[in-house]
């Protein structure tokens, strides 16, 4: 959960009617949760659009606070909670009530109750739209520790952003595979579904590259794992830390190292 | 010629047929009337005429300051701290509204926001406490990733007002957005620092356990008594709740250090916190922080790592 107020971004200029886009929103509310389909989101689209800068786009699957993290508020890139028409949603849910009006507090639909709910059709309307307004060089990040596979074959990115990007607008795509640190390493750049995913890109005639646990994004995983012998440092100056636990939800389980990795680490500090 | 075609007007008659006294005394009433009339709209339309707004040489308040101020009220009880879900926002905004309006801002005294901060109270919890001094950004980088730490801008109040400028007028209940204190060139009992004082107050009263502090040490004076941290947090902590204050002292990737934990500005930090009983620990780019440092700047050498 985004723990701080937006900061001043450079987008701030953008001349918008929260108030009109708020109404146009607002229709979806009195529809039945079972009928909502993305078209619906069409003029509040209409109303929150802007563009997304060249070369920042970042799709991601099974890393959502890390992503959001990584991202910083839309400073370093802009992934989709981070454009206008993606942030108002992210995080929330919404639904009318099922035989009346005003909102549903307790529950609202999934997809496993209904194709047409609220939610899912929002973020696939806002997926489609992300996709067709990224240009330059396109950053996905997946998780390589996920069990199910870094790469949904069914998800918003493989049936709602792959198939809307634009090879003219894109010069290449460039996939992080990222692992927990310490493991476990479930698949990696080449492998399985990852594979599955390079293989389509190719087929789509897409140039792509893929790198596993890239170094920035590692960097910063490494903030709660400073201890970790996955996160030392080459630099001599090391001051003595104390273990803190992962709130992140990234918890590695636990693993074994062989003694001489760890020799050489206390050797070299 | 008979006379009957001119009626000679006698004295006392005019020709509508009232005295000419009368019509003196008519006259002066409808002009005595029309006086009043005029006198009265123009005092009505002074009365109603909005006072203009001082002008001062700061940035005038948000605009939409009371849309934000809600919604993110509501962002931090719903969502980012549940615990916080039976808050009232709008009697919050109502209690900070109240703090500033119809005020002077030059005049705005500690004692307007304690409404605001009785019903705004939050108390963090203990060792999760994170003060900053130069460091803003740094500090709310890491206690992103450490969610279940806190600086002042991550508790309800801190986060409600990070950023925004509000000031009103005394005479008006208006918020000025045109212009507002600025603290160096207009006054220093402004409501916007003033506001700060006696949050960050609050928030060092209620820290307990070990409190950590991010400081610059890329600046010649990593500890200043010139900043909050210095002049207001360091000397409300409570020595019965604090038993250790630890230091940070953070160098910008790239740059030579310009202090540290054995200059002379953390020397002072360390003998303010032995005379008030409080242990104080000290490291120079802390781990956990650096790689913060490190995500912006990978290439450099300090931040390569051996795997």
């Amino acid at each position: 959960m985004e723990r701080h107020p937006e900061p001043v971004h450079f987008l701030l200029s953008l001349d918008k009617n929260c108030t009109a886009i708020w109404e146009a929103f607002k229709v979806v509310l009195d529809k039945n949760p079972c009928s909502v389909v993305p078209s619906d989101y069409d003029l509040f689209l209409n109303l929150s659009w802007h563009s997304i800068p060249r070369d920042k786009s970042l799709f991601w699957e099974n890393n959502h606070l890390l992503v959001t993290s990584y991202a910083e508020n839309g400073r370093r890139f802009m992934p989709l909670c981070n454009v206008l028409y993606g942030r108002v949603g992210d995080f929330l849910s919404w639904c009318r009530q099922e035989n009346t009006s005003g909102l549903d507090y307790q529950s609202c639909p999934t997809a496993e109750d209904c194709e047409n709910n609220p939610v899912d059709s929002y973020w696939k309307r806002a997926s489609v739209q992300y996709a067709k307004d990224s240009s330059g060089v396109i950053y996905v990040m997946l998780n390589g520790s996920e069990p199910r596979g870094a790469y949904p074959v069914k998800g918003f990115f493989a049936d709602f952003e792959i198939p809307h990007l634009q090879k003219d607008k894109i010069t290449r795509i460039e996939i992080w595979v990222m692992h927990n640190i310490g493991g476990p390493i479930i698949e990696s750049c080449g492998e399985g579904s990852v594979k599955t995913l390079e293989e389509r890109l190719e087929r789509l005639g897409f140039q792509y590259s893929c790198i596993n646990d890239y170094q920035s994004v590692k960097l910063l995983q490494c903030v709660d794992h400073s201890t970790h012998p996955d996160c030392a440092l080459n630099s001599a100056a090391a001051s003595t830390q104390k273990e803190v636990p992962s709130p992140y939800g990234l918890q590695s389980a636990s693993f074994v190292f062989p003694l001489l990795v760890a020799s050489v680490s206390v050797a070299q500090m | 010629m008979a006379n009957h075609r001119f009626t000679p007007v006698s004295e006392g008659e005019s020709c509508c047929g009232i005295s000419r006294r009368a019509q003196i005394c008519l006259c002066v009433f409808l002009c005595l009337l029309v006086g009043v009339i005029i006198a009265v709209v123009a005092g009505v339309r002074l009365w109603h005429q909005p006072l203009k707004h001082r002008e001062w040489n700061g940035t005038g308040s948000t605009a939409h300051f009371q849309d934000i101020f809600l919604g993110r009220c509501y962002i931090y009880t719903q969502l980012v701290q549940p615990e916080f879900r039976d808050r009232d926002c709008k009697k919050i905004e109502e209690a900070f509204r109240n703090a500033f309006i119809s005020k002077d801002p030059c005049e705005v005294t500690e004692e307007d926001y304690h409404p605001l901060m009785e019903l705004a109270s939050q108390t963090v919890p203990c060792d999760k406490t994170v003060f900053w001094s130069r460091t803003k950004e740094l500090a709310h980088q890491y206690t992103w990733v450490r969610q279940e730490m806190f600086t002042l801008e991550n508790t309800l109040l801190g986060y409600v007002a990070d950023g925004l400028t509000w000031c009103g007028d005394s005479g008006s209940s208006e918020m000025n957005y045109q212009s507002c204190p600025d603290w160096r060139k207009d006054c220093k009992n402004n409501s916007v620092t003033v506001f700060w004082k006696v949050l960050s107050k609050m928030f060092a009263e209620n820290a307990c356990g070990m409190v950590q502090v991010v400081l610059n040490g890329s600046l010649s004076n990593a500890f200043s008594k010139d900043s909050t941290f210095g002049g207001v947090e360091v000397h409300n902590l409570h020595p019965e709740k604090v038993h250790t204050l630890q230091a940070w002292v953070m160098h910008d990737i790239g740059k030579s250090p310009s202090d540290s934990c054995s200059g002379s500005s953390i020397m002072d930090l360390k003998s303010i916190m032995s005379k008030r009983n409080i242990k104080f620990t000290c490291q120079d780019n802390y781990r956990p922080v650096k790689f913060l440092q490190c995500v912006r700047n990978p290439e450099d050498s300090s931040c390569s790592l051996r795997t």
